[in-house]
């Protein structure tokens, strides 16, 4: 557009110049980001064949070339995330195309009472660790595979056809600069040919970047899919967190400072009033029961210590004594699954049954535990009312979407008149 | 009363030590892992062991199956669980063996300290002390098979004798004259099948009926 209303300077034929010189710098930084690589790892041979390194590298020595693949390995990896992002950078600005990276978005870390920074992952000292900590997992990402294989691909697609421009006009020009005809005249064919080429060369990064480093479309939707799974689970961790936060204030820590009142008065009086002081002794002593029981719901609550210290089929047992049903438990006490998804796993169930309690109009349920090839089940049924569904919003679309985050999937079946039966399925490598 | 004392943490650790030394109890010893614990039990004999639910090195119910081995080496080794929560399933374990000596307390219990002493001699002479809490939960839910043919007095009065309560202390709880609770008690043990049987303790036998009747369907 701007091209346009302001019109270049000079013709047709200063505008084919300019495409022609834009292109042989385009296609020179493309093919110079694409054989960093090469060239570092290319470097050794070269100095040692200089005798610079003082080593003892040769061509036809075995060794020589497996250090070199020693020396290749880690440089790729190191280098191919810059690599990509130059790439994505200079693809932007010169074809408008946005190329995401399709990383994981870095969660913000959340700082926790106990003054540790939690990034979702691990607990560490500080904001910069839980970030840094974060970074260190992208490794594990495939985007990150993704740019190194692009960093390899590159090399040999584009590596190749961008050099030529910029190597044909270093060619062209030491060719015009010598005195002889016939050199010259080859010189000049070349320089023709290296313009003419220069245009079209750096434009195949487009279509092969698009196909080895853009994130694929379904992996983009699963990405998005992610994106949302991790904001309910923050949403979800941040609440609780809240929670917890204002339990305590006005729980136990409030309780305390009675608590620590009581025991400044009754210190006052001792002397003089002595039953006074036992008055506040003994209000201090129920005010330290009561913190304590306040204390004991609210670990219960975040996290069940059955759970920690017999697993899930026996913590699911002890929930089931809390409801004011009759549950029958089936499954393997010593079942162990990691700890979070036997968190999601308990926390679900406890909802199952809170359920079953409220609607089903029936006292007696039951729930299945069952884990075999990876694959753990958990089901609770009960032969009350039925017509239980997924609606957005409501509680059982809730637990299916926390359970999400474990690639578990909920499975109702409860037709009008009952039964239900609500199956939890989760892989537990 | 030669104690053994299993708690790995330091501040109740001592804690306990001064309130056991106060009512002129003895600890022989200490551990602070269960295993140590284990080894503490056996070894010493105590009359009674005081023992944590979570200890190292697992930091899961690493106590309470240090307690339970003891327990197998040593029947009727009597022992007194503290612990930061009370949960059935554990009261349900610690009493299966049916030779009494058990007690299992929250940790907040030691604040009241005569009923807290009182708890620990009758553990030591065999009988039970269920806190509370273990069994009010219990009272809270609809009876089941066996117990469903209880009367609501009788159901009140087997709480209470979980809770290790004498016949005379049931009583006194009830306002009810000991010849009633113990005719009472009788008809309990008759309708959940308890035959009275020397060798066996059959108040511990109607708690652990009582405590299971909670999973049985």
């Amino acid at each position: 557009m701007l091209a346009q209303k302001k019109p270049m300077p000079g013709t047709t034929a200063g505008r084919v110049a300019r495409s022609a010189v834009l292109g042989v710098l385009r296609s020179s930084a493309f093919a110079a980001c694409a054989l960093l690589v090469p060239f570092l790892v290319a470097l050794v041979p070269v100095l040692a064949a200089f005798g610079l390194l003082g080593s003892p590298w040769s061509w036809s020595n075995a060794w020589s070339w497996a250090a070199l693949a020693l020396i290749a390995v880690p440089v790729t990896l190191a280098l191919a995330h810059p690599v990509a992002g130059i790439f994505r950078q200079l693809i932007r600005r010169w074809t408008s195309v946005h190329m995401e990276a399709g990383f994981r978005e870095l969660p913000e870390p959340v700082r926790l009472s106990t003054g540790y920074w939690w990034n979702g992952s691990s607990y560490e000292r500080s904001y910069e660790d839980a970030r840094m900590d974060l970074r260190a997992r992208r490794i594990a990402e495939p985007a990150y595979w993704r740019e190194v294989r692009w960093a390899v691909i590159a090399a040999a697609t584009v590596g190749v056809v961008c050099a030529i421009p910029g190597v044909a006009l270093i060619c062209a020009l030491c060719l015009l600069l010598s005195a002889s005809p016939l050199p010259t005249a080859l010189g000049v064919l070349l320089l023709a040919a290296c313009f003419a080429v220069a245009p079209w060369t750096w434009r195949i990064v487009l279509p092969l970047a698009q196909r080895w480093l853009a994130p694929s479309a379904d992996r983009e939707r699963s990405a998005a899919e992610l994106k949302s799974q991790r904001a309910e689970l923050s949403a979800a961790h941040d609440a609780e967190i809240r929670r917890i936060e204002r339990d305590l204030h006005d729980g136990a820590q409030a309780r305390l400072v009675s608590v620590g009142l009581d025991l400044a008065a009754a210190e006052r009086l001792i002397r003089t009033d002595p039953d006074r002081a036992e008055v506040m002794l003994r209000s201090a002593r129920d005010g330290t029961r009561a913190s304590l029981s306040e204390l004991r719901d609210l670990v219960h609550g975040v996290y069940p210590p059955v759970l920690i210290e017999r697993g899930l089929v026996p913590a699911i047992r002890t929930a089931a004594l809390d409801t004011r049903l009759r549950v029958a438990v089936t499954g393997d006490d010593r079942l162990r699954l990691p700890s979070p998804l036997a968190a999601a796993l308990y926390f679900a169930v406890r909802e199952l049954l809170a359920n079953v309690a409220k609607h089903a109009g029936t006292a007696e349920a039951s729930v299945r535990v069952a884990a075999e090839g990876g694959l753990v089940t958990v089901t609770v049924s009960d032969a009350g009312s039925g017509g239980a569904s997924l609606r957005p919003g409501q509680g059982l679309d809730g637990v299916r979407r926390r359970l999400e985050a474990f690639d578990a999937t909920l499975d109702i079946r409860s037709p009008a008149g009952g039964p239900t039966e609500i199956t939890v399925r989760a892989p537990c490598a | 009363m030669r104690i053994v004392l299993a708690e790995d943490q330091f501040l109740l650790r001592e804690g306990l030590t001064r309130l056991l030394d106060s009512f002129g109890h003895e600890v022989v010893a200490v551990a602070c892992t269960g295993p140590d614990a284990q080894e503490a039990l056996v070894r010493h004999r105590p009359d009674i062991g005081v023992v944590d639910v979570r200890m190292p090195p697992e930091n899961t119910d690493d106590g309470l199956r240090a307690a339970l081995a003891a327990r197998r080496e040593i029947p009727g080794l009597p022992i007194l669980v503290l612990s930061q929560h009370v949960e059935q399933l554990y009261a349900r374990e610690l009493l299966a063996d049916g030779a009494g000596g058990v007690g299992y307390l929250l940790k907040d219990r030691v604040f009241d300290a005569a009923e807290f002493s009182e708890s620990l001699e009758r553990v030591a002479s065999g009988g039970t002390a269920l806190d509370p809490v273990v069994v009010a939960r219990l009272l809270d839910r609809p009876a089941s098979t066996r117990l469903a043919t209880l009367t609501e007095r009788e159901r009140e009065m087997l709480a209470l004798m979980a809770q290790g309560l004498s016949n005379n202390a049931i009583a006194r709880a009830l306002h009810l004259s000991e010849g009633a609770v113990s005719k009472y008690t009788t008809s309990t043990f008759d309708k959940l099948g308890l035959a009275a049987d020397p060798s066996t303790n059959r108040r511990v036998l109607a708690v652990i009926a009582y405590l299971e009747d909670a999973e049985r369907l």
